[in-house]
């Protein structure tokens, strides 16, 4: 069983290497055949010189396509170097990238609520503009406020005049009463005196 | 094709109309009744078609709305919920993974949830959330995952008056007081408290029904816009209406021949989108000024603050990307013809979507905001 297996690795690795029967596996078989044709063979020295120089050059070829192949192999295994580097350098842009776009999306919230507030203050604006000005207003308040009181010390002086003149004629109309008084005393007192003179002659 | 449909008689349903016309009336999106504002219209979704899932054919298909859609907690699976009141569980994973086929594109789970449209859905502590005909119902997301369906509970509150059963349009969760806030044709919001499970408080103010809310966390409010054209802010301790705002009494925003109603609003705290009847318009809540107006030609059912651009939907088959000055960068086509719902999947960092789903079968999954990447099917 276990010849079997190996028989298969074999006729895997082989079919790998070389499939179609075109390359190196049959110039290293030829070469096999040629050296023992070559090693077998009694003929002329001239052939079998130009026979071994063929044998030299297949040689020379197998070699060659084994420093070849040897190169292809190291180039590979850079390039697998190269690309795994650029791969995780990949990776860290991406994740980079991932949080530059949780940030923006942050900033855009923000943004959004900044926004939302200085649409609200234009909007409470435009329904203050349609009020007056408040220094207007104030000023007005304060023209009235003066003349209110301008009016107000004006009725003062003008009652405080009203009770003087009240007083005044009270005097005036007290003093005359009293001296009607006096008057209509003194005439009394002037008939009583005369009344009572006479009816003392008319007894004498 | 074997088609059961029970169709409920109404007043206006004629019932000499062939099958075909009568499923018409039943369908596509609440918007289509909002226009002529007529209370009892609503009333229409009160009763859905009741389809046999197993029989469920090309028209059923045809006429399906998707009205709302939640994001699982993890992230991994998107919950739609449809006109027949059923919830379809999506696999975001296998439908973004490269190799996703159209099987991965279909749901992994369908089950009836109400027997009323699911107009809303809310993903909250671990739980799927679901509003439709008056009822709130809670699922599990990890029974969900595991195809397991059974409610954890289903509430209802208290509501005066009448028999018809009002529907809840709107619903959002508070996780400031870990409340949940919805509301809906009875023109009141009720606040479920989500921890002790007792319906809290009652908002009432609206005079006609509420088509959206929105929770100002900041501040613990919550705002709703109505029917009735007014939008309004609710403190969530006292109950009171802080603020009303009357969209349409302003120049800029009104479109009278839209009418007044508000079915689009979202806030950031510090700015509201409302819209509707009226041009989508970005307020300042602080000074209760609108600052800007998007010029968009449809009404808009659902807007969302996107980074520094505003995403909104409605009617036509496009997401409109708008600046908060008042221009529209961009309109995106996509597959429903009204939208009726629009979700950002911000609990996986990896399957960050944009989801759209409407008039149609079709949820549009954008996977970059710029175009359609692909669409699930119910």
């Amino acid at each position: 069983m276990m010849g079997s297996v190996t028989d298969d690795e074999v006729i895997r690795k082989r079919l790998l290497i070389d499939g179609d029967g075109a390359g190196d596996d049959r110039r290293i078989n030829l070469l096999l055949k040629t050296v023992t044709k070559w090693c077998n063979s009694s003929g002329a020295p001239d052939e079998s010189f130009t026979q071994y120089q063929r044998m030299l050059g297949t040689l020379a070829q197998c070699e060659f396509s084994l420093g070849k192949t040897q190169m292809v192999y190291d180039m590979n295994l850079r390039e697998m170097e190269n690309y795994g580097k650029i791969y995780t350098n990949i990776e860290q842009n991406i994740t980079s990238a991932h949080q530059k776009i949780t940030e923006c999306k942050k900033e855009i919230l923000r943004a959004k609520r900044v926004r939302k507030n200085r649409q609200e203050y234009d909007a409470l604006a435009k329904v203050i503009q349609h009020h007056p000005n408040r220094h207007e207003t104030l000023k007005q308040l304060e023209a009235l406020d003066k003349e209110l009181q301008q009016l107000s010390t004006i009725k003062e002086n003008v009652d405080a005049k009203l009770e003087l003149r009240k007083k005044q004629f009270h005097v005036l109309l007290s003093t005359i009463q009293e001296l009607q008084q006096t008057l209509e005393n003194d005439e009394k007192l002037d008939i009583d005196e005369s009344n009572q003179q006479s009816p003392q002659e008319s007894t004498e | 094709m074997k088609t059961h449909i029970l169709v409920q008689k109404h007043a206006f349903c004629n019932p000499s109309l062939t099958i075909k016309t009568k499923q018409q009336v039943y369908a596509n999106s609440k918007l289509l009744t909002s226009f002529p504002t007529m209370p009892g219209a609503m009333t229409s979704y009160s009763r859905a078609p009741q389809v046999d899932r197993r029989t469920m054919g090309s028209v059923e298909l045809l006429h399906m709305s998707v009205f709302s859609q939640s994001f699982s907690p993890c992230g991994r699976f998107l919950a739609a919920g449809n006109n027949y009141g059923e919830i379809g569980i999506f696999s975001l994973c296998a439908a973004l993974s490269p190799d996703g086929s159209d099987t991965s594109r279909k749901p992994v789970l369908t089950f009836p949830a109400h027997d009323g449209p699911v107009f809303c859905l809310e993903s909250f502590g671990g739980q799927l959330l679901s509003a439709g005909n008056g009822s709130v119902s809670a699922w599990n997301w990890g029974d969900l995952i595991k195809k397991n369906v059974k409610a954890a509970w289903t509430k209802r509150p208290e509501y005066k008056g009448g028999m018809e059963i009002p529907e809840i349009n709107a619903m959002v969760a508070n996780p400031r007081d870990n409340s949940l806030v919805f509301g809906g044709g009875d023109n009141n919001i009720h606040v479920l408290d989500l921890e002790h499970g007792v319906f809290k408080a009652v908002f009432e103010g609206h005079s006609d029904y509420i088509h959206c809310l929105s929770a100002r966390e900041r501040e613990g409010e919550i705002l709703s816009g109505g029917e009735d054209g007014t939008v309004r802010m609710w403190d969530c301790r006292t109950s009171e209406c802080i603020h009303r705002v009357d969209v349409h009494k302003y120049q800029k925003c009104a479109r009278p021949q839209f009418g007044k109603w508000i079915s689009c609003l979202t806030t950031d705290s510090d700015w509201m989108l409302c819209g509707g009847g009226p041009f989508l318009s970005l307020w300042h809540l602080r000074s209760l000024t609108p600052t800007s107006v998007f010029t968009l030609s449809g009404c808009q059912r659902r807007a969302l603050f996107y980074q520094d651009m505003i995403l909104a939907v409605g009617q036509g088959a496009t997401v409109s990307h708008c600046l908060l000055g008042g221009q529209v960068k961009a309109q995106i086509p996509c597959t429903p013809n009204n939208v009726n719902s629009l979700a950002l999947n911000t609990n996986s960092t990896e399957h960050q979507v944009l989801t759209v789903a409407g008039s149609s079968p079709h949820v549009d999954v954008f996977t970059n905001v710029s175009y359609r990447a692909f669409s699930l099917h119910f």
